[in-house]
């Protein structure tokens, strides 16, 4: 593949607070689906962060598509969509319609073409029916399907999932995983402790106490980490 | 005290929501400033009742409004007639009182969005004093859209204290707010994440 669907991290440390958080890490993926697994506060989710510019790096340059994420974070951000852990920080329109409408604002698209556009998406979520539902109402499962759905009516190039099935029942869990990994056109980046998940992506990365630890092929990464707290 | 869309077919749903907008304005100009008799009451109560007879709502809705607004209604008959005579007590809970369904029938029959764009519109005269009327209608979206969250973080603060069995009182508030902002933290991210600005 070429330089389009590369990501590219060269010497990235991020210092927050005085805690080094990340340090060391170098890395370029070009795989289409990309697992990022580790122990709580290993640094996956500052990793993930790193991708869309929602944190900086101290030191070092990130690299998404060609596009230098701290030079053009705008561009950035059209490039990479961002589904976080918990849907309700994500979801921030009073209807579900009305959410994934935010998505598209300042998309120049017209009235009739917007409506078509959120009618088609929540359509093909299964979200149809409950367009004029208030967010607050919808299952777990519910509003994590509507986060995606705003999230992939832009139509980004990569998708940034953090942990996006943790808070979810198990068939949910599945639900959301099908989508991520067999039916998403885009590059993926998918933190997760579900290592399930994990083993069905094409690369896996391993953090460890801010270090990228281990890259390779994903069964062979989550044995490795199974072996580590068995 | 937000009543939510009903997705209905009436005439009030299908109007435009600017000219919603403007008529009830209208009204509650009319209905605060007329200097009311009794039949003038009663001529305000049916018309509030009428409309919501118009808009075809589901039966319950209109005492649930009254319901909902209970500690209001109750708070300004206690104080007015500690000060007020009686009858100037009545005149200003019918006013008040049919001004908040009025306001809540406005958002039954009425999207937000819908409201929303009618307030942008509105505002874009004050454009040139330097408002923003998308970001205004961003705000109004998003702090409708909060309340619920904080609601529920109210609830599981509560639940947190009956479980631990620590009665926090009024203090309660201080988890509440710091939660709050802990979530203002989540949706600038989301904001900017989602590429909103």
């Amino acid at each position: 593949m070429t330089d389009a669907h590369e990501i590219a991290l060269d010497g990235v440390g991020v210092v927050l607070d005085g805690h080094t958080i990340l340090e060391r890490v170098t890395v370029r993926l070009d795989a289409r689906r990309i697992a990022v697994v580790g122990a709580n506060g290993s640094g996956k989710s500052t990793f993930a962060r790193l991708l869309n510019g929602l944190v900086a790096p101290t030191t070092g340059t990130v690299r998404v598509h060609g596009i230098d994420v701290s030079r053009e974070p705008k561009r950035a951000r059209a490039e990479v969509g961002f589904v976080f852990t918990n849907p309700d920080a994500q979801l921030l329109m009073p209807t579900v319609a009305e959410d994934v409408r935010l998505s598209l604002r300042g998309s120049g698209l017209g009235r009739a073409e917007l409506d078509a556009r959120v009618a088609d998406t929540l359509a093909a979520y299964g979200l149809g029916e409950l367009a004029d539902a208030p967010v607050f109402a919808l299952s777990g499962g519910q509003k994590q399907l509507l986060a995606l759905a705003s999230v992939l009516v832009r139509e980004p190039r990569l998708v940034v999932a953090d942990e996006p099935t943790t808070l979810l029942d198990l068939g949910n869990a599945r639900r959301i995983g099908r989508l991520l990994i067999d039916e998403l056109d885009a590059q993926l980046v998918v933190v997760t402790h579900d290592l399930e998940l994990a083993e069905r992506c094409d690369v896996a990365l391993w953090f460890h106490e801010g270090l990228l630890y281990e890259v390779g092929e994903p069964t062979a990464i989550v044995d490795a980490y199974r072996r580590e707290f068995a | 005290m937000i009543a939510l869309y009903v997705p209905g077919r009436s005439l009030l749903h299908r109007a435009p929501a600017g000219a919603k907008l403007v008529t009830m304005f209208a009204l509650a100009l009319v209905i605060s400033l007329v200097p009311h008799t009794l039949p003038s009451l009663a001529v305000t109560a049916f018309v509030v009742v009428d409309l919501y007879i118009v808009a075809r709502l589901p039966a319950a809705t209109l005492p649930r409004q009254l319901w909902l607004a209970r500690w209001i209604i109750l708070i300004m008959v206690a104080t007015q007639l500690i000060f007020l005579t009686p009858w100037d007590a009545l005149v200003n809970t019918v006013r008040v009182v049919a001004i908040v369904l009025l306001a809540s029938l406005l958002t039954l029959t009425t999207r937000s969005e819908d409201l929303l764009a009618a307030l942008e519109t509105g505002m874009r005269p004050l454009a040139r004093f330097g408002v923003d009327p998308r970001r205004v209608g961003l705000t109004l979206s998003l702090a409708i859209a909060m309340l619920p969250v904080v609601a529920a973080i109210a609830r599981s603060v509560r639940d947190a204290e009956r479980a631990r069995g620590v009665p926090l009182g009024p203090r309660l508030v201080v988890p509440v707010i710091v939660l709050a902002l802990r979530h203002a933290d989540d949706v600038a991210d989301a904001l900017t994440a989602r590429g909103v600005d």
